[in-house]
């Protein structure tokens, strides 16, 4: 009797891909980001029998230590980051499958050995040969990873099995070093098992934007330069860089922030519907954006484009330091710790409307959204009203309190004909009160389903770079053009000058 | 009657009498809604049960729920309404969010003609669910369930499945195919399919699901129709066929082979131990008395013996209620798993 090919039994079960059996192998096992998101994410998906049947977790890392005491480390953080509470018998369970590997990354031995223990726990729990490797490790550490991983063996699937790689952002620091590393990375894994992780893909919001867009006529029908006026996307927060000055110094809001998370959200609110939802119809639209946007170049940035640092200044009515008197920051950092900038998509859709793209930190209060406004109609009825209509303005709030509203205009009650303007509000928290899950439960089980759409492909990121490698090839020649603003503040008069030359303010969030 | 379901309000001033309630209430509570949940019961006491069940789902899925509290056969008519709100903390301003409630209590006529109370305080363009916990009865009136989008009912509480489950299919093919039944014993029994399901994702497993000769199932008592309901679902899907209908059945595959299926009464959950073999493998569901956690084991000569633990959701209603309005959706296997073990329902 032949077997069948799927499991019966899952039909009409969950309407997405079952993750597959497979040995995770966490590359620096001990670090914040296994800790704070991708332990707690494994329980949370263990607990809800959402994970493969078959799953050996090997964290990887430099670090002496005994799997018993990785275990223990790894409950305690379990503890205080699971958005469920632990359970003792489960996490027991859960636990079980987790082991330490202790090698440095640059020893051909270390991969020897895990070679050996991927095949004891195949054997074991029947995890089938399948590897997905999670590259937890700061990019300078991938090419030995990978090099390692290619020279061992390990990164070749056998018949019948898969070998993927999962890569944390940031993917390169320029368009140069992005093609080396996905270069590297491809001369290793196939595109197809390359998953590039960018959190904000995995966040409820961001994956409704397609569904508001593409599941609702009222939108779509007025989603181009015919109706609307322009586009502002921002995402802002009051921290400050927290520690993390050594890395952001080198980078700067407009790689941490505007190339990979802002673009991702500027291509899902431009692209065009996609011929279907596989991953690559998906993403062959959002590239498609991309290449549309029209280059920022030379004199153009300066133009287009405004960066500037936080001064010392006051959040939430706590003096806080400047950029430059950050730990760790030189005295004469031109980083920029703020980004505002106009840019243009030149396709038919998107002809003459400006999109507005900011980012900062050190603002009043933290957010990120993305505002559609339309046109205005035309004065003739009201114009006897002596003031101007307020445009109609979408809001998808992508974090925090996710959700949607849409500003319109009304008439005040009373004898005379007074508009004013009102605001539909639908919030997330307030119709669906159950907590979602952490955009790390989705994206890895994702990976282990073998599905990628909500991760980036190598064009996407390439494409990404090219346009930023633009703007900092400009800021290389000069900077005088760095402005400053107060801690606390909504960003410096530049900026606003630079929204009022197209006759629109910056959104107040 | 003891308990009072809100503020009393006269039948034709209901939504008037709601507006003055949400102003009374200022600005820092939100009115939120994705459904119009109506609940019809005809036994007494039934306001301040369902009452409480709406207070717990409400702050998870914002809702306007009507409960009705009907005594069709009372002479006469007369008719009772009250409203209230059900309000939730939300976010760190101190600001709530709302869900509206009104109840009715029907006697006679009133009772008799349910559509023009339920359908005349609807949130409009929001789908209307309805749990009916009675019977349902012929003959069956199309006016009321035409406008029905899912049809909740809890098959485990019933006397005689066989004629409700007839009744129920002739609703379904009344209302043009458009409304959801949706079951709650079988939206109970879905951690169990879950999980049940999962074992099969081990590798070397799926072979021995066409090998399977036997079926033991523990259920707890008043939940036959949960276990029958489960039975029926691994029959439709792996092609078994009922050959012995009897209190412990025997099922026939594709290939001729008897599968045996034992059905015990035992304490503890709806469905406590379920116990599947074939010659080479044996596979475990099990959930001790008063555990929250479902522990699965796979054995079997070609096979690598696999344990895994799952959380098992609470069995009562409010959770079941919540987790069937959450997901949504149309249940095709449903009517398949009952039409499998048609022979079974008495």
């Amino acid at each position: 009797m032949p077997t069948p090919l799927v499991n019966p039994l899952r039909e009409g079960i969950a309407n997405r891909l079952s993750p597959e059996p497979c040995t995770l192998v966490i590359f620096g096992a001990t670090g914040d980001l296994t800790h704070r998101k991708l332990i707690p994410a494994l329980y949370n998906l263990a607990a809800e029998g959402a994970l493969p049947p078959a799953l050996t977790i090997i964290g990887f890392a430099r670090r002496e230590k005994t799997s018993e005491q990785f275990r223990k480390e790894l409950e305690e953080s379990t503890r205080k980051f699971s958005r469920t509470p632990l359970n003792e018998e489960l996490w027991a369970q859960f636990a079980s499958s987790i082991i330490y590997h202790q090698s440095p990354f640059d020893e051909a031995e270390g991969y020897t050995s895990l070679s050996k223990q991927m095949k004891e726990a195949d054997i074991k729990s029947g995890t089938g040969g399948n590897r997905l490797y999670y590259l937890a490790v700061a990019p300078d550490q991938f090419p030995v990873i990978l090099s390692h991983l290619r020279e061992s063996g390990l990164s070749t699937a056998t018949p019948g099995s898969w070998a993927r790689v999962i890569v944390e952002k940031p993917f390169g620091k320029d368009l140069k070093s992005a093609q080396l590393l996905n270069t590297l990375v491809s001369e290793v894994f196939p595109e197809c098992d390359t998953y590039r992780i960018d959190h904000y893909l995995g966040k409820e919001t961001a994956q409704n934007i397609m569904v508001m867009r593409f599941a609702n006529s009222i939108f779509e029908s007025l989603w181009d330069s015919n109706h609307i006026s322009h586009v502002q996307i921002t995402a802002v927060e009051p921290l400050g860089v927290e520690g993390r000055a050594g890395y952001y110094d080198t980078s700067g809001a407009m790689r941490d922030m505007i190339q990979n998370h802002l673009l991702q959200l500027l291509t899902l609110t431009a692209m065009e519907p996609p011929t279907s939802l596989s991953a690559d119809a998906i993403r062959d639209e959002k590239v498609k954006v991309l290449r549309s946007l029209r280059p920022l170049r030379g004199d153009d940035v300066f133009k287009h484009v405004v960066r500037a640092q936080y001064t010392a200044g006051l959040i939430n009515g706590q003096p806080v330091p400047g950029y430059r008197e950050a730990e760790g920051v030189p005295k004469d950092s031109t980083t920029e710790t703020y980004v505002a900038l106009q840019v243009n998509i030149d396709n038919w859709r998107w002809a003459g409307v400006p999109f507005f793209i900011r980012t900062a930190k050190r603002m009043p209060k933290g957010g990120t959204e993305i505002a559609i406004t339309f046109k205005s109609v035309p004065r003739v009825l009201f114009n006897q009203t002596g003031e101007g209509l307020d445009e109609n303005v979408l809001v998808i709030r992508i974090q925090p309190d996710e959700g949607v509203s849409l500003r319109m205009s009304a008439k005040m009650p009373g004898s005379s004909l007074r508009i004013e303007p009102v605001k539909m509000d639908f919030h997330y928290g307030t119709s669906f009160g159950k907590a979602t899950p952490e955009a790390y439960e989705r994206l890895l089980l994702d990976a282990m389903s073998g599905d990628a759409t909500l991760f980036a492909r190598r064009d996407e990121v390439e494409e990404a770079w090219a346009f930023v490698d633009g703007i900092e090839e400009a800021w290389k020649t000069r900077s005088d053009d760095l402005a400053f603003h107060t801690a606390g503040s909504w960003g410096p008069a530049e900026a606003a000058d630079l929204a009022a030359r197209h006759g629109v303010t910056w959104r107040r969030m | 009657m003891s308990f009072i379901p809100g503020i009393p309000v006269p039948i034709g001033g209901i939504e008037k009498e709601l507006g003055k309630l949400w102003e009374e209430s200022g600005d820092t509570k939100t009115r939120a809604s994705l459904i119009n949940l109506a609940i019809y019961n005809e036994k007494p006491g039934s306001l301040e049960r369902n009452t409480e069940i709406i207070r717990g789902i409400a702050g998870e899925h914002a809702m306007r729920a009507i409960l009705v509290q009907a005594d069709p056969k009372a002479e006469g008519s007369s008719a009772d309404a009250w409203i209230t709100m059900h309000c939730y903390l939300r976010g760190s301003k101190g600001g709530s969010v709302c869900s509206e409630q009104i109840s009715f209590e029907l006697a006679g006529m009133a009772a008799r003609s349910l559509q023009s109370v339920v359908f005349s305080h609807l949130d409009s363009d929001l789908p209307l669910c309805l749990w009916w916990q009675a019977d349902f009865r012929p003959p069956i009136d199309g006016k009321l369930w035409r406008w029905v989008d899912r049809l909740l009912f809890d098959s485990r509480h019933w006397k005689n499945p066989k004629e409700q489950f007839d009744l129920i299919r002739q609703i379904a093919g009344l209302a043009e195919a458009r409304t959801v039944l949706c079951d709650l014993n079988w939206a109970r029994s879905l951690p169990v399919r879950q999980a049940l399901a999962a074992i099969f994702d081990i590798p070397g497993t799926l072979a021995e699901l066409q090998l399977l000769r036997t079926l033991e199932l523990d259920y707890a008592h008043g939940s036959r129709t949960t276990a029958l309901l489960l039975v029926g679902w691994l029959a439709d899907r792996l092609g078994w066929s009922l050959s012995n209908p009897s209190t412990n059945p025997e099922f026939r595959d594709a290939q001729g082979n008897t599968i045996h299926v034992n059905l015990t009464e035992a304490e503890g959950a709806s469905i406590s131990r379920m116990r599947l073999a074939s010659e080479k493998a044996e596979f475990h569901l099990l959930r001790e008395s008063g555990s929250d956690l479902y522990v699965t084991t796979a054995t079997g000569s070609e096979i690598a013996t696999t344990s895994r633990m799952v959380r098992a959701p609470r069995e009562e209603t409010r959770e079941i209620l919540l987790a069937e309005l959450s997901r949504g959706g149309r249940h095709p296997l449903y009517t398949k798993a009952v039409k499998a073990v048609e022979g079974l329902w008495t």
